[in-house]
């Protein structure tokens, strides 16, 4: 696990930040990584094999979800990504189908949303080309489990309703920008809140389409274990979130459902 | 080449997605739907490199598994041989069996020789195979197959036989593990194996 | 429950115009026709042979049937045993049980025996207990005879007049304490003629629990009266600890078997909706009396009460057991499994047979709201009415989550914006709060808030000042405007109080 010198992540953060208008970093501008110092973590799933908690390495996170505009500059300089012209197997056919054409956003989506309707290998491929990756699931429920002043608020009933409340938003009122919410502990925004998004080993969620049957003796589902469980009932951002991912392929895209980019830090 | 100008390079040789069954398809484009286009390097348990899309061309069986597994892994081989057992000498002939690796790190070409030969898999028509560790996702997310590795190395996994056309379609998936073969899969494996070249 | 009433009620006119069903069926005798006519025709006589000592069961498992067809004498000995085990992972729990465990032994007997009944009380243990048994005809249950100090045993004899599956519980004072901490089994007296054969029986009971600290805090914990005597259980479970029949603990059972669960309930507060998950109860012997009901999806169990069902499995798969108030079974642990093995039957049940996509009738965000969100930014030359439609849209996609979409905010956490005598104050209240945050107490609506909001450095100024516009003309408050140059120029200054 990589320990970062408060000086070496002054370094590294202003490194990150190079090159970026002052105006857009005091907007939250997407596109910017911010450095997430790690540490060991305790999920809220009940991993048998990591008993003591995950050890996270620290990595850098985008600030906020990659927007329709940071997408549609990535299709421009790379049209094998064109929604007309990706193979099904990588993006179903409602890939990108928010946006007016294959290179046009158009009035239903503006510029500086986040990007939805994009499947997990366009996310992957965006984040490769920025020299990144998506995060993985731990590194995500790592992240999140900040609100603005705490890097752990996840025992505070206050911060679960906050949770509970995006729930209740109806998909049909207009995405906000991103960068809207203030920033996490991490400096970290939008993780909650805006939408679902892709991690890297969304696959890795093993989880019975029924998650009534915690606790179920069927080893044979998964090569030697059952489904996950929860191991805090009341964590309903991740519970929602593994339910989520896990309903879902690589191909498959929804208008709930964006991503952002992560990198390893040196 | 990166992973992502890869996949643009593939697909742009991919069919446009045009009604691909309604039209012949010209030789070297493969469909748009083909597990094929994910472009991934396999080594096979001679050491040999196969691009995984030269796997096209006969109908297939295809896994994941890893070698260190003691668990269901065995019941998934179980359940290739039951299924070609099931088969007419025509039907075996026309059908190949690739098993992926979940654990390149361990899966070197001896190890996979090794796991072929105790468990007596005919390489002739079966081949073991490993993605390099950084494609391991991408080759589980085409088929659809879901896998976490654990603190010790090894992994969880759902066990799935995939049945693909010659030209990489999915045409039928089952989760029946073990000698009793699901009689609905069964049945695809014997219709795509029948005729044909 | 209409149809249940009519059910009986049918039954008893049957009765009424015939002798007693001589029928050897033991479906048909003292099973939905006529009836038993009760204890007044419970005594068959005195006890014959040599008496016969009773084997219990710990749970999930129940004694064979007794086979007897003659009334016997049967010996009955249960040691009282308080002893800490686990409630939950990793927390601890001092019960008090009926031979070890929660809930206590099994005892089954036929109807007409004449139970000797010896309780004992562990020398070791802290409490005198007693036992009141529901089968019991006479004082107490039992209760009136069997008060036994630590250290001692005592004797009492009845007879099992009612057949039926009775609770059993402690009866010391204080009784709810007693039984909270996990003092009730059940005892089966079977009818004359024994129940059907079946291939699985199992013993589950449900049952609730109260602690000081929270659910699944880890640690011992200890019984909390208060919550008891406010019915606010920490726990409900099957069987005394989360994921008791679990896991490798699972009810095991194979396709093609017909299983039957003897469930009680001993409370000691709540009743139970008992349900099994991907099963339909073919027969249930409500209440644990004498007649059944058929094809019963969910069952009511009385606090101090049982049932019995019975049901045949078809389809292998994980069948859980669940109390039906539902936050009950995944957040405080009333869950069991039940699994059967055997081979698929897809024509009873195929899987998801299908996964593929649905394009439904798309409900697109409408342009109107697309369109006010791109207002959003550019406040400049919006109309104040247009500035308010355009703050409400970004007041619902950042600042609802703490002050609610109504402006009510949380009581003690996060001030009201409604109505609010503190924005009153002063028009650039809502616009200095944004920009600069606000720490340390302040008193809204006479409440006292302590909580901290950060400055809101990421909204621009079009969105401060649309946000503060719509807050300002919204739920009570007075009315203004904050106009962007505004907002900018409360933005540079140095942040006060």
């Amino acid at each position: 696990m990589n320990q970062l010198s408060l000086a070496g992540l002054g370094r590294l953060a202003a490194l990150l930040f190079l090159g970026m208008p002052l105006a857009g970093a005091l907007a939250g501008e997407s596109g910017e990584y911010v450095a997430v110092p790690g540490g060991v973590f305790q999920s809220a799933l009940r991993y048998e094999d990591v008993k003591d908690g995950v050890r996270i390495a620290s990595f850098a996170l985008m600030r906020a979800p990659v927007t329709n505009e940071q997408l549609l500059a990535f299709v421009k300089a790379n049209p094998a990504w064109r929604r007309d012209r990706v193979p099904s197997v990588f993006a179903e056919s409602r890939f990108l189908s928010h946006w007016k054409g294959p290179v046009e956003l158009g009035p239903q989506a503006l510029p500086q949303q986040p990007v939805t309707w994009v499947s997990w290998f366009a996310a992957g491929a965006y984040c490769e080309a920025q020299g990144a990756r998506l995060p993985t699931w731990s590194e995500w429920e790592f992240a999140a489990a900040a609100d603005e002043t705490r890097t752990d608020a996840r025992r505070d009933p206050a911060w679960r309703e906050r949770i509970l409340d995006w729930y209740s938003r109806p998909s049909t009122s207009a995405l906000p920008r991103v960068g809207l919410q203030a920033p996490n502990a991490y400096g970290v925004q939008d993780l909650h809140g805006l939408v679902w998004e892709w991690t890297g080993d969304f696959s890795s969620l093993l989880v019975s389409g029924d998650n009534r049957n915690q606790g179920d003796a069927d080893d044979t589902r998964f090569c030697g274990a059952g489904a996950i469980s929860m191991k805090d009932n009341d964590d309903y951002a991740v519970m929602m979130r593994v339910a989520m991912l896990s309903s879902l392929e690589g191909a498959d895209a929804t208008a709930n459902l964006g991503f952002r980019c992560a990198k390893d830090l040196p | 080449m990166t992973k992502m100008n890869s996949i643009a390079a593939f697909a742009l040789a991919a069919c446009l997605p045009c009604g691909a069954i309604a039209q012949p398809l010209k030789p070297g484009v493969l469909p748009s739907d083909s597990v094929y286009l994910l472009p991934l390097t396999l080594t096979d348990q001679d050491g040999i490199v196969h691009e995984w899309n030269s796997y096209r061309g006969k109908p297939r069986l295809v896994t994941m598994f890893y070698t260190s597994c003691q668990y269901i892994c065995p019941l998934i081989i179980d359940a290739g041989k039951a299924i070609e057992r099931s088969l007419t000498p025509a039907q075996l002939q026309r059908l190949g069996v690739v098993m992926i690796s979940l654990d390149p790190a361990r899966d070197s070409a001896t190890a996979l020789k090794e796991t072929a030969a105790k468990r007596r898999i005919d390489t002739a028509r079966w081949s073991l195979v490993a993605p390099p560790a950084a494609d391991v996702r991408a080759a589980a997310a085409v088929l659809g197959i879901r896998y976490r590795q654990l603190a010790d190395g090894d992994f969880n996994h759902t066990s799935v036989l995939i049945l693909l056309d010659p030209d990489g379609r999915v045409l039928a998936r089952t989760e029946q593990m073990g000698s009793n073969s699901d009689p609905g899969f069964l049945d695809a494996v014997r219709r795509a194996t029948d005729g044909g070249p | 429950m209409k149809s249940l009433m009519t059910c009986l009620a049918f039954a008893v006119l049957l009765a009424a115009g015939c002798s007693r069903d001589s029928s050897t069926s033991p479906d048909a005798v003292s099973m939905n026709s006529g009836d038993s006519s009760g204890s007044a025709k419970g005594d068959f006589g005195p006890p014959q042979g040599e008496p016969v000592k009773a084997m219990l069961t710990s749970p999930p498992n129940v004694p064979p049937p007794t086979g007897r067809s003659a009334p016997a004498k049967v010996i009955v000995e249960l040691e009282v045993i308080e002893k800490e085990m686990a409630i939950s992972e990793g927390v601890t729990y001092t019960f008090w049980t009926f031979g070890g465990t929660v809930p206590g032994s099994f005892i089954r007997v036929r109807q007409g025996d004449t139970v000797e009944f010896h309780l004992m009380n562990a020398p070791d243990n802290k409490m005198p207990h007693n036992i009141d048994l529901h089968g019991v005809t006479g004082p107490g249950g039992g209760a009136a005879s069997s008060f036994t100090a630590p250290g001692h045993q005592s004797r009492f004899t009845f007879k099992a007049l009612n057949a039926g599956l009775f609770v059993y519980h402690c009866a010391t004072a204080p009784v709810g304490m007693h039984v909270a901490n996990g003092m009730y089994g059940l005892m089966l007296v079977e009818p004359p003629e024994g129940l059907p054969v079946v291939d699985r029986e199992y013993y589950v009971m449900q049952g609730d629990f109260y602690t000081t600290g929270k659910y699944r805090e880890k640690g011992h914990q200890p019984f909390d009266m208060q919550k008891a005597i406010d019915e606010r259980p920490t726990y409900v479970l099957f069987n005394g600890s989360e994921g008791s029949l679990t896991g490798d603990k699972a009810l095991a059972a194979k396709t093609g078997e017909t299983v039957r669960l003897y469930v009680g309930n001993g409370g000691p507060n709540l009743v139970t909706s008992f349900h099994v998950i991907g099963e339909i109860f073919d027969k249930v012997w409500f209440e644990g009396g004498a007649r059944f009901q058929e094809n019963v999806q969910t069952t009511l169990i009385p606090a101090g009460g049982a049932a019995m069902m019975q049901f045949k499995l078809e389809v292998p798969g994980s069948y859980i057991l669940v109390d039906h108030s539902i936050f009950r079974a995944f957040n405080k642990g009333a869950l069991a499994i039940l699994k059967a093995e055997g081979p698929e039957n897809k024509a009873i049940y195929s899987g998801k047979e299908v996964d593929e996509m649905y394009l439904g009738d798309r409900a697109q965000p409408n342009l109107a709201a697309v369109a006010t969100a791109a207002a959003a930014a550019s406040s400049g030359k919006l109309t104040v009415a247009q500035q308010i439609k355009a703050g409400q849209a970004l007041f619902a996609g950042t600042c609802s989550t703490c002050h609610q979409a109504d402006g009510r905010g949380l009581e003690g956490v996060f001030p009201p914006l409604a109505k609010s005598d503190w924005i009153a104050r002063e028009p650039e209240i809502p616009a200095t709060a944004m920009l600069h945050g606000l720490q340390g107490k302040i008193t809204v609506n006479g409440k006292d808030y302590t909580s901290v909001m950060p400055p809101m450095s990421q909204l621009t100024d079009d969105e401060v000042a649309n946000i503060a516009t719509y807050v300002l003309n919204s739920w009570g408050n007075p009315g203004g405007r904050v106009t962007k140059d505004e907002a900018a120029e409360i933005r540079k200054r140095p942040p006060a109080k």
